[in-house]
């Protein structure tokens, strides 16, 4: 643990940190060109991350989420991704404009991430030792045993039984779950601020899936790390999140703390997802289709499948974000949530009839790209 | 891993045998040029042609049975008794080890530049594919492969030998031996030297492998030679590359803050390399074999492609088998060195079966 | 036929009887009524028949009653080359043409993805024109013939020395710095060979050579490769081992140089080379039709027609064939240009047949006249450099069209 002491001393953040979040997404914008219109993955999302905390994103294939994770360090494949407009800030530091050498720093450095799919995630031809080296030494001047010694600690932390042992061996060594304690390992290396986790269990058995939440739960609490993390998953963001947001086709339809969002779920979307989950009534899938990422329809982006949409739905902008009841910061982008409107006609509607008969993962098979 | 490598071993032993085999069945179907020529000798000298064919065969060991010359052959093969060259009036052996030496003086630094220019290219287009470089390399890529090495060869010849004189259209295979005749990396010669045959000037030059005349005159034929074996190489290259650009792993290494050179050079490359040589033994030796036989047609080159295809043209049988039998033994073991190579270098590889 | 044969069997509304299911990847007419297809088959049959008859009565004339090439009424007598051009072309119409004909709505759909690729449609343009003028050029156009007195005649836009060309001059003299050049005329617009030939001549009727090569050859090969292929995958077990182990040592002869030595010791006709090329060059074909097959036994179809006890040679033809018939095409393109390569190359070093008026072996005739009468080795060379390259374009651009797993490499 020695290491982590140098790095917090070196970032004066302690003083910062009561008022500035770790993480600033505003406003932000990322888009595909094609050889027609640009694909709008993300289109106009805000988010924080504070120190510490864990923030979900949660939505379906397609919705933007993962795109919108990866711009943060801008991880998409460039060209043809690109960021029209939008800021990101890292402990108060505007990071969209940096140069590939300072974001290079910035990756592994102060932002990590661990992906959804282990299997391909680590490099065939290494020993994990060198992939986890490589990692240590891209941010750090350490000597090779320094870094082995390293390796072996990090390696121990996230759960790899005689790690020192296993230093030497391949990936296609270690099972599946494995491989996600050595990438989680790998993520944490150089200490980052900002863990980003995308849907790092999806891949994994279900037993697995569990354990490395705790490992993740458990490591973010010793380290005082923050954590964004991206799931389709609404019972995974119960149990591990802070504060949830709901993105549905690029854009955030509904925010707030994991508590407010859960007991009085505001947009439509929300609650439809909700319903999805098994034991809450609902069985089928959100009946239609995300709308066309290249010209997506004016007003609310969910209206073609909302069951409350009323004319003002489908004009003019995406609805703002509104405050819902009282809680301090659960907004939501629905006309219903309007001052002036009756927001109950949502609130208390019941719970959607079942859809088209399509097994609730249809969720996860959406158009993805 | 050590029975792999000894499959691997007796599998190509086994291989080498059946082409032996097919060799001698199918060259023992073209008329004897020595029968020939003594049925002719006897007709001009009036003696009963009969019994002087029969004179000649039992002469030669043709008049045994066939199991018997196939046996001889067989151990002849590998006991390096590989006939006689009528064409060049001494053993096919030597008709090699002199040919043979030209044959790798183009041939050799044109596989090097080949992969390693080939691979670059083709890493690069990976890496930018979709954009217009990649586009233009991969364009290019197929005239590459499309053209015939012979005649890209004798177009060349003509612009830059014929039209602008700057390099000579017949090959001097003097000019890299030193005055006794044997191989020099460079050295000065006078007039006297063999390769200033009929011409006259004053002092000395250089000759030799280095020698400028020398590399004047493989530039050429080395380029020919590379042309295709670039565009197969790059095409390769930008194939399994890609396998790689949009891997996993990678997005992993970029999100450990790898430079992009790093990311290319070692979470791209490395991976890539292993199937990559595979191919590159493989296929590029054959295609380099395949054009280098042509291309010393073209350009007059006295290497093993040139004996080969004099020897054909004379029917001189024995060379005819040994020069076709070389560049196949030569493709046998590059696939050995491949198939062995790819099991040491390649961690995923699981030596359980096959 | 992957994606394709999926959309279209789903288009079928999974209701069509199996038969025709498999009939459409056939390429046959979907929507056509029995009876104009049963009339199709009908036609077909009769003329597969008739060219069996046809080969029937020429090799019992040739080698039973020993009387020689069998005459034909209208045809006269028919080489064996041309036995094979005949079949071959037949194939083409029937499998090629016909169902693109009857079907004009997916033709329109190729022709759609088709355009896209600039390159490709130059290439078919190219080859379309090529094999046109290959097929009727020899028939109206006077063999090239060598004439003396017109010997090393530039091209039409071109001169040459006059001591350096034969004693007459098409196009007439002039006189530069004291030299009398020769003109090139229209007569020859390409100019003449070293023994008189008329280069444009030579080339067109190299055209059809390479294309009776390219077509005979790439047919065989692809057939043996598929026969190989399927049967190993279907099969699998001892017979695949034994297959493949054949594929394998035939593989690991260099292609070229096994038909060098074959070529050198069985002959080099023209009919023996394209046996030759047709028969020995499918080894790598039948590997990938091989591995692609492996993936398409294990699929529903398959275990479906097995258990309705189809026969092997039926599930195989009927079932397995037509749903490899994507990778079949690609690979027939991509063995077509390296066919006609390796035939020019056997020409040029002359192994081929000398009466045969092969590119390679116009290319050759010029190596020595390089100084002089440039044009003649490059001309004709420029003509199988340029079909190499259209048949690669082609293949490529298939592929990208009829294979969605092969990324694009060409624009
Ligand atoms: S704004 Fe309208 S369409 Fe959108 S969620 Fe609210 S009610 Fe539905």
């Amino acid at each position: 643990m020695s290491t982590r002491d140098d790095t917090t001393d070196v970032r004066d953040v302690p003083t910062e940190r009561d008022d500035q979040p770790l993480l600033k997404i505003s406003n932000l914008h990322t888009y595909f060109r094609t050889d027609s219109e640009d694909v709008r993955a993300v289109d106009g999302v805000s988010l924080t991350v504070d120190p510490g905390e864990t923030v979900a994103i949660v939505g379906e294939s397609g919705s933007g989420k993962t795109v919108a994770s990866e711009a943060i360090t801008r991880l998409f494949k460039s060209p043809p991704g690109y960021i029209p407009e939008g800021s990101i800030e890292i402990n108060g530091r505007e990071i969209t404009d940096l140069s590939d050498e300072e974001l290079r720093r910035v990756r592994g450095g102060e932002v990590s991430h661990v992906f959804q799919n282990p299997q391909g995630a680590l490099n065939p031809v290494y020993t994990i030792g060198w992939q986890i080296r490589e990692a240590l030494q891209l941010h750090a001047d350490v000597s090779k045993s320094e870094a082995r010694e390293r390796a072996v600690e990090l390696l121990t932390q996230v759960g790899i039984p005689e790690a020192s042992s296993r230093l030497d061996d391949y990936p296609h060594e270690f099972s599946g779950g494995m491989k996600q304690r050595v990438l989680i390992a790998i993520a944490l290396a150089c200490e980052p601020d900002l863990l980003i986790a995308d849907e790092p269990t999806t891949a994994l058995d279900v037993t697995i899936q569990a354990q490395i939440l705790e490992l993740l739960a458990e490591l973010q609490e010793q380290r005082d790390m923050g954590m964004l993390f991206i799931t389709h998953d609404l019972g995974v963001v119960a149990e591990i999140a802070d504060r949830v947001a709901v993105m549905y086709a690029g854009k955030i339809m509904e925010k707030g703390s994991v508590e407010d969002v859960f007991e009085t779920p505001a947009h439509p979307y929300t609650r439809a997802l909700l319903d999805c989950l098994p034991g809450r009534g609902g069985i089928g899938g959100i009946p239609g289709e995300l709308p066309d990422p290249r010209s997506p329809p004016p007003g609310c982006r969910f209206a073609d499948r909302c069951r409350h949409a009323i004319d003002a739905c489908r004009t003019g902008d995406q609805p703002g974000m509104h405050r819902v009841g009282d809680a301090p910061d659960h907004t939501t982008s629905c006309v219903h949530f309007e001052p002036g409107r009756d927001s109950s006609t949502v609130l208390d509607a019941g719970s959607e009839p079942a859809g088209s008969p399509s097994p609730p993962d249809d969720l996860e098979r959406g158009g993805r790209r | 891993m050590k029975w792999y490598v000894i499959r691997r071993v007796l599998w190509a032993a086994f291989a080498s045998f059946i082409i032996l085999t097919i060799t001698f069945v199918l060259m023992d179907q073209v008329p004897n040029q020595q029968l020939m020529q003594a049925e002719f000798q006897a007709a001009v000298n009036d003696v009963d042609v009969e019994t002087a064919v029969q004179a000649e065969k039992e002469r030669l060991g043709l008049d045994r049975p066939f199991h018997e010359r196939y046996l001889d052959f067989m151990t002849n093969v590998f006991q390096g008794d590989w006939g006689w060259s009528y064409e060049y009036d001494q053993p096919v052996v030597d008709v090699v080890r002199e040919t043979v030496p030209y044959s790798l003086l183009y041939g050799v630094p044109a596989i090097v530049l080949s992969t390693v220019i080939g691979t670059a290219i083709g890493l690069y287009s990976a890496v930018n594919q979709y954009t217009k470089k990649d586009y233009a390399a991969t364009f290019a890529a197929f005239f590459g492969i499309s053209i015939p090495n012979f005649w890209f060869g004798i177009v060349l010849l003509v612009v830059f030998g014929s039209w602008l004189g700057w390099v000579p259209i017949g090959w001097n295979a003097d000019i890299p031996l030193a005055a006794d005749g044997s191989w020099t990396l460079l050295e000065t010669a006078g007039s006297d030297h063999p390769a200033f045959f009929r011409q006259d000037f004053e002092g000395e030059r250089y000759v030799g492998i280095l020698s400028p005349a020398n590399l004047k005159q493989l530039i050429l034929p080395t380029f020919v030679l590379m042309t295709g074996a670039i565009a197969s190489v790059m095409r390769y290259a930008r194939a399994e590359a890609l396998e790689y650009v949009d891997a996993d792993f990678v997005k992993t290494a970029k999100s450990k803050g790898v430079s992009n050179r790093a990311i290319v050079t070692k979470h791209i490359f490395r991976p890539a390399s292993i199937p990559l040589m595979t191919i590159l033994v493989g296929r590029i030796l054959g295609l380099v074999l395949f054009g280098s036989y042509l291309i010393e047609v073209v350009f007059g080159i006295p290497g093993i492609g040139l004996a080969s295809f004099q020897a054909i043209i004379r029917q001189d049988t024995d060379l005819v088998a040994i020069t076709i039998l070389l560049p196949t033994f030569v493709a046998i073991v590059g696939n050995l060195i491949e198939d062995i190579m790819y099991a040491v270098l390649d961690p995923r590889i699981d030596y359980g079966d096959r | 036929m992957g994606e394709d044969t999926d959309t279209r069997t789903k288009a079928d509304g999974g209701t069509a009887p199996r038969d025709v299911t498999f009939e459409q990847v056939d390429w046959d007419e979907i929507d056509a009524d029995g009876v104009a297809r049963s009339r199709k088959r009908v036609a077909w049959l009769a003329v597969v028949s008739l060219w069996t008859i046809g080969v029937a009565y020429d090799l019992y004339s040739r080698f039973v009653a020993e009387t020689g090439q069998a005459a034909f009424p209208v045809l006269g007598s028919v080489s064996p080359v041309d036995w094979l051009w005949s079949f071959t072309l037949l194939v083409l119409l029937y499998y090629g043409v016909v169902p693109l004909y009857e079907n004009p709505r997916m033709t329109r759909y190729y022709w759609k993805e088709f355009k896209k690729n600039k390159a490709a449609v130059v290439s078919a343009l190219y080859l379309i024109v090529v094999f046109a003028i290959g097929v009727i050029g020899p028939r109206v156009l006077p063999e090239p013939e060598p004439t003396p007195g017109l010997e090393n005649q530039p091209p039409v836009w071109g001169s040459i020395e006059a001591y350096s060309a034969g004693t007459s001059c098409a196009g007439g003299t002039t006189t530069v710095d004291g030299v009398t050049m020769c003109q090139g005329s229209w007569q020859h617009p390409f100019g003449t060979t070293s023994s008189g030939e008329d280069i444009l001549l030579s080339s067109i009727y190299g055209m059809e050579v390479s294309m009776q090569v390219g077509l005979i050859a790439t047919l065989m090969s692809i057939s043996v490769a598929a026969a190989v292929g399927l049967t190993a995958a279907y099969y699998g077990g001892l017979v695949d081992e034994v297959l493949m182990r054949y594929v394998d040592i035939q593989m690991t002869f260099p292609t070229f140089f096994l038909f060098l030595l074959l070529a050198y010791t069985i002959g080099s006709s023209l009919f023996v080379l394209i046996l030759i090329f047709g028969l020995f060059g499918w080894g790598s074909s039948a590997r990938i039709m091989r591995s692609e097959a492996l993936q398409r036994r294990e699929e529903p179809y398959m275990k479906a027609a097995k258990n309705a006890g189809a026969s092997s040679l039926w599930t195989i033809r009927r079932h397995l064939l037509p749903n490899i018939s994507n990778s079949l095409i690609t690979a027939a393109t991509l063995t077509i240009p390296s066919i006609i390569l390796a035939e020019a190359a056997i020409a040029f070093l002359g192994l081929g047949d000398p009466t045969v008026p092969s590119w390679g072996r116009l290319i050759s005739d010029g190596r020595d006249q390089l100084r002089t009468a440039w044009w003649i080795s490059t001309i004709p060379g420029g003509f199988l450099f340029f079909t190499i390259l259209a048949f690669n374009f082609l293949g490529d651009a298939l592929r990208d069209a009829l294979d969605p797993r092969h990324g694009g490499s060409g624009e």
